[in-house]
């Protein structure tokens, strides 16, 4: 409690005039609150974080500035001024524009097109020489090519997260929002984005980027806010905070629970889990993605697959579950032969899976928990019984603290850490002989993160399951792993005991 | 140029009943102008024709046949399958209950013959419609073109039969089968001409299989999944292929069976050409799928607006107030009107320059 009303002092310098001030928001959804009161600064030339948990309201917050959602109560004052931004044309007329972490563009047009297109929505006249010039302009300077003229489908989630950015600034954005834009780049471009974003504060831009990563908020914030459970727990200037004290703010006691260690070995047992021999899958693009890939996972076993987001982790895993063809060599599952067979007969023989974009091949959002749970061929019979499925749900909401209104409450309105969370609890119900994740704790704040780290290894241990956890963050490859394998260019290209792992190797190996 | 429409962020606020509501009204407004435009149709006099037609108990049929077709594509449309094969799969259910009819022995045991004839009903038309969903399922073709191409087809094969093997003996001259026998003929109720009790069942339970295949079976909750993301279901281990299969043969099947009460409730016989002699309930039945919001529950109420706007249509046309098909002009204008304001509502018309 003394911890709290510490933070609750404003530490904001005074020579920097606030550029929007939101006062006493407070948001109700159906069966829960989702903002209760909130206070919230941003002055003029600052990166201000906006952490917390997953459901504390980061992202309600922002899609109130957005003109998404209407605040129950509460004020917004630009500059000064009371604003009543009831939609997002009124947002950004008011000089702030949101960028999230789903991109938004139209796959078939160009780039140019789409950011004409975004220009012309909001009443902005220019010239489409102008706008290609700009786009050239501006990559060259952040370092990430895109081509104007090229289709937005070519691009990747990079280009096109830096083509949304573009965009935002070419609407003449003093306020961007950024709502988990950046939090799921590869390492090495999200320096660049970090770049970007300090370079358009110095030019007396404002940014609020939202964040579930400590470090993210850490590394380019200038001033932090705390959220939990709707309210503010309170704003600190970075130059005053450790991770931990922020952390201490997030999750109060909780906090206690954030370890990087090891977790203990796992006792794998004599058969193996999972057998791949010589295996060869063909990427998106034509190419191979995986090349020759051999790897024999024990029972009880966690092999941890580290390598750089596209060296063939993701075609890899696709092709054990049965979502992707096999071009060459074998999958075994306890010593019967997979390869090649559908999804549903991998499925149903005990097989978790964890897919690397979860609202696209993870859960239906628009239906509720019950129903993701249901859709599942190893939970239910011909028969729906919803008696036993809503228990079931009733449970994993309440052991993975899952933020819901109700297990009837359609996935959508959940935040994205605890969708997440509806997700890998499910998994974890169905993986009753293996467990084959990517990025499994993706999304989710770092003490549900680490819970669900805890609750692999423990099943891995326990109940003999393998598991092959696939990740672009080596702190968890390190933390869960009893082996790590390391890809890089469709290869394994060294297998270490969790013993014997050093993370430099590992980093070497890696962009190798 | 290129003309685009672009997802708003924020859809405009028209939930629950706003537009079917609205399609409905404002349809039916459009439609008095335009049929007073085409034929001079006074529109105080069109519109009291749809209020007497909602209480004319001459809907009665229209609606349960309506009822039994809504329930059959929400199967499909559920699950974002467009069955727009309604109209051949009701026809082929028509042919198959008048096989079963002339060319057996069996309507010597008349209970029998009528359940073999909505059974086989069922089966032509739920294998009629299987063969868009195999053509979808593994060949990745749009049904839609094969659904509507292949209510022609079964329009032409029936012609065939009908002028050819199945040409009735004693016809005066017309070009059609022979009628059925009176004791496969289904049940007058009591004071009714049209409505028999056998099509009232059909028509009940339609609905409640319906409602608890969607509800409480695994293949409605993944029919229903399909539609809003179907790569999460085939991640899940479902197959998809073996379920866009099974969600289209329900659907032609329940629009059979509706073809079998049509023949043995109404029509007793076929008559040739099926194009000039269809009430085109199969498309209509479009609308009331639209206007349930794809909700079970909602269909009958659809089905009601629905047929009395068809009924309105026809009264005009007998009383020589349009001369038009005035009861395309009232279902088309609705349905226009729905479409319009369902993609406004979440999309926004753009024009790019370039």
């Amino acid at each position: 409690m003394t911890l709290l009303k510490t933070y609750k002092k404003d530490f904001s310098s005074k020579n920097k005039p606030p550029v929007v001030s939101v006062v006493g928001i407070s948001k109700k959804f159906p069966g829960s609150i989702a903002l209760d009161g909130v206070d919230f600064t941003i002055l003029e030339g600052e990166v201000h974080a906006l952490l917390g948990e997953n459901g504390a309201g980061k992202t309600t917050l922002v899609k109130i500035l957005y003109g998404i959602y209407v605040p129950d109560r509460g004020e917004i004052y630009v500059r000064g001024r009371k604003a009543q931004i009831n939609s997002p044309k009124e947002a950004i007329r008011q000089g702030i524009v949101m960028v999230s972490q789903v991109p938004q563009l139209i796959d078939k047009l160009t780039v140019a097109e789409n950011l004409i297109l975004g220009l012309e929505k909001y009443g902005f006249i220019t010239r489409v020489g102008k706008v290609r010039y700009f786009i050239r302009e501006k990559s060259r300077e952040v370092g990430i090519e895109v081509d104007p003229d090229t289709e937005v489908w070519k691009l990747s989630y990079t280009q096109k997260q830096l083509v949304e950015l573009l965009r935002a600034l070419l609407l003449n954005a003093k306020v961007l929002l950024l709502d988990e834009a950046i939090t799921f780049l590869p390492l090495i471009e999200k320096k660049k984005f970090y770049k970007f974003i300090r370079d358009f504060a110095n030019k007396s831009g404002s940014v609020i980027l939202i964040t579930h990563k400590i470090y993210e908020a850490l590394e380019v914030a200038d001033r932090i806010t705390v959220l939990r459970l709707g309210r503010v727990v309170g704003t600190v200037p970075r130059s005053k905070v450790s991770p931990d004290v922020v952390r201490k703010m997030m999750f109060a006691e909780r906090s206690s629970q954030v370890t990087y260690e090891r977790l203990p070995m796992s006792t794998p047992r004599e058969s193996a889990a999972l057998e791949i021999s010589d295996l060869w899958v063909m990427g998106d693009h034509g190419d191979h993605a995986v090349r020759g890939v051999s790897l024999t996972l024990r029972a009880g076993e966690v092999m941890g697959i580290a390598g750089i987001a596209g060296n063939g982790q993701k075609e890899l895993i696709q092709a054990i579950v049965g979502l992707r063809r096999v071009e060459k060599g074998r999958i075994r599952l306890y010593s019967e032969d997979i390869t090649n067979r559908s999804v549903s007969k991998v499925r149903i023989r005990g097989v978790g899976y964890i897919p690397d974009q979860p609202a696209k091949y993870g859960l239906s959002l628009e239906n509720s928990i019950e129903e993701n749970l249901a859709m599942l061929p190893s939970l239910t019979n011909r028969l729906i019984n919803w008696g036993s499925i809503r228990d079931l749900a009733r449970k994993l909401i309440k052991e993975f603290n899952i933020m819901t209104p109700s297990p009837k409450t359609p996935v959508k309105f959940l935040s994205g850490g605890n969708i997440m969370k509806v997700l890998v609890s499910r998994e974890l119900l169905v993986a009753r002989r293996l467990l084959v994740a990517y990025n499994p704790t993706r999304a989710l704040d770092e003490v549900t993160a680490i819970m669900v780290r805890k609750i692999i290894k423990e099943k891995a241990s326990t109940e003999g399951i393998g598991v092959l956890v696939a990740s672009e963050d080596l702190d968890e490859i390190l933390q869960i792993s009893d082996r790590i394998a390391v890809m890089n260019s469709g290869r394994v290209v060294r297998v270490f005991s969790s013993s014997e792992a050093v993370r430099d190797e590992i980093e070497k190996l890696m962009v190798m | 140029m290129k003309v685009v429409l672009v997802k708003r962020v924020k859809p405009l606020p028209l939930g629950g009943l706003v537009i079917p509501g609205a399609s409905i009204v404002i349809g039916v407004l459009i439609s008095t102008v335009v049929l007073y435009v085409i034929s001079r149709a006074d529109p105080l006099v069109t519109l009291s024709c749809v209020a007497s037609a909602l209480v004319s108990p001459e809907i009665v049929l229209t609606f349960l046949f309506l009822t039994i077709l809504g329930a059959a594509l929400l199967v499909a449309f559920n699950g974002s399958i467009w069955n727009i094969g309604a109209e051949g799969q009701l026809w082929l259910g028509t042919a198959a209950a008048t096989y079963i009819a002339l060319f057996t022995a069996l309507p010597q045991a008349p209970a029998i013959a009528k359940v073999a004839m909505v059974l086989t009903a069922m089966a032509l038309g739920g294998t009629w419609a299987a063969v868009a969903g195999v053509l979808r399922a593994y060949l990745s073709i749009d049904e839609v073109p094969v659904t509507l191409i292949m209510n022609y087809i079964a329009y032409y094969i029936i012609n065939y039969l009908v002028r050819g093997p199945w040409l009735g003996k004693k016809t005066w001259g017309y070009i059609r089968t022979d009628m059925i026998p009176d004791q496969v003929k289904f049940t007058l109720l009591p004071g009714s001409t049209t409505v028999t009790y056998e099509v009232l069942i059909i028509a009940v339970l339609a609905l409640i299989a319906v409602y608890f295949m969607l509800k409480y079976t695994s293949l409605g909750l993944r029919i229903r999944i399909l539609g809003s993301n179907p790569d999460a279901l085939k991640a899940a281990g479902v197959n998809v292929r073996a379920l866009i299969i099974t969600a289209l043969t329900l659907s032609g099947a329940i629009a059979g069976a509706m073809g079998a009460a049509q023949l043995a409730g109404y029509l007793h016989r076929i008559s040739y050409p099926i194009e000039s002699h269809t009430a085109n309930y199969g498309y209509t039945a479009i609308l009331v799928a639209w206007l349930s919001m794809l909700d079970i529950r909602a269909v009958p109420i659809a089905a009601y607006i629905v047929s009395a706007l068809y009924q309105a249509g026809i009264s005009m046309q007998i009383a020589g107030i349009s001369s038009a098909s005035a009861t395309y002009v009232f279902i088309g204008a609705v349905l226009l009107t729905f479409t319009v304001l369902r993609v406004f509502s979440e999309y926004s018309l753009r024009v790019i320059r370039g």
